[in-house]
């Protein structure tokens, strides 16, 4: 097998032969570490931005596939001062866990709220002054679950008021965050790694202007950046 | 003969210097989407309003319908959907290109068209760019030639993706010296995501 350190060490711009350059091993490392830490997230939002994007084949066709089932069931009419609370009590009374969201409530007192969690979605028809609430569960396959989590965030663009309620729903969003920042962590070492190897400059600049011409013109041509 | 690890090492630094423009696009992307935010002003539209008159065509199918009003107005981008109310005569869509959104809403007894177009600004142009062409409207999806190709882009960078990431594991494998640090690295990525995974999904 190939000494893979002395390859590099041999392709590398030389000063390092010498010195010992911190940077560079630091930032080598920092490479292999993030990207092997976020590998996993990595390959999930890769699979499910694919799925996103071919909802025709066979395994987009998650939703055709849920269970849907309705349970009649009993409950005391909840004691809190608003919506957000109402909904929690109820949820805590039916064993519902997830994200809230879609809380309606109608002249007649009938209450309406959705929870969803990747791979579940709820949707709780309450009439609590009658002491009862319909429940609605639509279960999905991993494929479905796969989707879900790509989206999970919690919040939506159209509706600027809307909340985490979740802890596992801001985990997600964190772990979605850092997965952004460590994929630019990864490009910016990945240049520099790429940098210090002289014999590879030239190659390495026709790859990068490639791709900064591919996306530029995307980002261009849609009219972004005029 | 170029050995196996520098030809693999060789792929995966081309590969990934091509694909990183797109990338840092969506990963910036994905935080404004997770934070549901367009940061410096974005969500601030400039809107103009306009009627103008129209030729209406004689199709029955509402894409073919929207599609050629939208060449008569001169309106590039994607057609979001159609809505066609035949008992009031009305038909009405967006026409979508990343920053801009045009309604077109067409009276097809006057003959006449409101175009109301908004400047959503670069934010939500990424935004835009990140959920195209996603799981809606896939029965129009591409109508534009633009989106259409722009999917092919966004596959391909999924597909450059995974194969980065593929010959990285394999410069990580080759390299004794790194393969503890690593494996605990890859093992604490691991746990982060089956305990995050397991705990939403059970």
């Amino acid at each position: 097998m190939t000494d893979a350190s002395a390859v590099d060490r041999n392709e590398s711009d030389g000063a390092s032969g010498r010195r010992p350059d911190r940077l560079r091993t630091w930032n080598r490392k920092l490479h292999y570490y993030l990207g092997l830490y976020f590998l996993l997230f990595l390959w999930l939002f890769s699979v499910s931005g694919l799925l996103l994007n071919h909802s025709k084949w066979a395994m987009g066709q998650f939703w055709n596939d849920r269970k849907e089932t309705v349970a009649e069931r009993s409950i005391r009419a909840p004691n809190a001062p608003d919506d957000a609370g109402i909904a929690a009590e109820l949820m805590r009374q039916l064993a519902i866990v997830g994200e809230v969201s879609d809380l309606r409530r109608d002249s007649t007192g009938k209450f309406d709220f959705q929870v969803v969690k990747p791979g579940h979605v709820f949707r709780v028809a309450a009439e609590p002054a009658a002491g009862r609430a319909s429940v609605t569960e639509i279960e999905l396959n991993a494929w479905g679950v796969m989707d879900a989590l790509h989206k999970f965030t919690g919040v939506r663009m159209d509706r600027p008021n809307e909340q985490r309620d979740w802890l596992l729903t801001r985990l997600w969003s964190l772990a979605m965050d850092a997965l952004a920042l460590g994929l630019v962590i990864l490009v910016a070492s990945g240049l520099y790694l790429w940098w210090r190897l002289r014999q590879k400059r030239i190659g390495g600049l026709v790859a990068i202007a490639l791709g900064v011409a591919g996306c530029g013109f995307f980002i261009y041509g849609f009219g972004l950046l005029r | 003969m170029k050995s196996p690890y520098r030809v693999i090492r060789d792929l995966h630094l081309y590969a990934g210097l091509f694909v990183s423009p797109f990338v840092v696009v969506y990963a910036i992307s994905a935080i404004v989407l997770n934070h549901a935010y367009l940061p410096w002003g974005g969500d601030g539209g400039t809107v103009e309003t306009r009627t103008v008159a129209v030729r209406i065509p004689d199709d029955t199918n509402s894409l073919a319908v929207a599609a050629q009003i939208r060449d008569q107005l001169g309106i590039r981008g994607e057609i979001g959907f159609v809505s066609r109310n035949r008992r009031s005569q009305r038909v009405n869509f967006p026409v979508e290109t990343p920053g801009v959104t045009t309604n077109v809403r067409v009276d097809l007894r006057s003959g006449s068209a409101e175009i109301e177009r908004t400047e959503t600004g670069v934010w939500d142009g990424l935004v835009y760019l990140h959920t195209m062409p996603g799981p809606h409207n896939v029965a129009i999806r591409g109508n534009w030639l633009a989106t259409g190709v722009w999917g092919w882009v966004a596959d391909a960078s999924v597909y450059l993706l995974l194969f980065v990431s593929a010959t990285g594991i394999y410069l990580w494998a080759v390299l004794r010296a790194e393969r503890k640090a690593g494996l605990l690295f890859l093992g604490a990525g691991a746990a982060t995501f089956g305990l995050l995974i397991i705990g939403i999904v059970a």
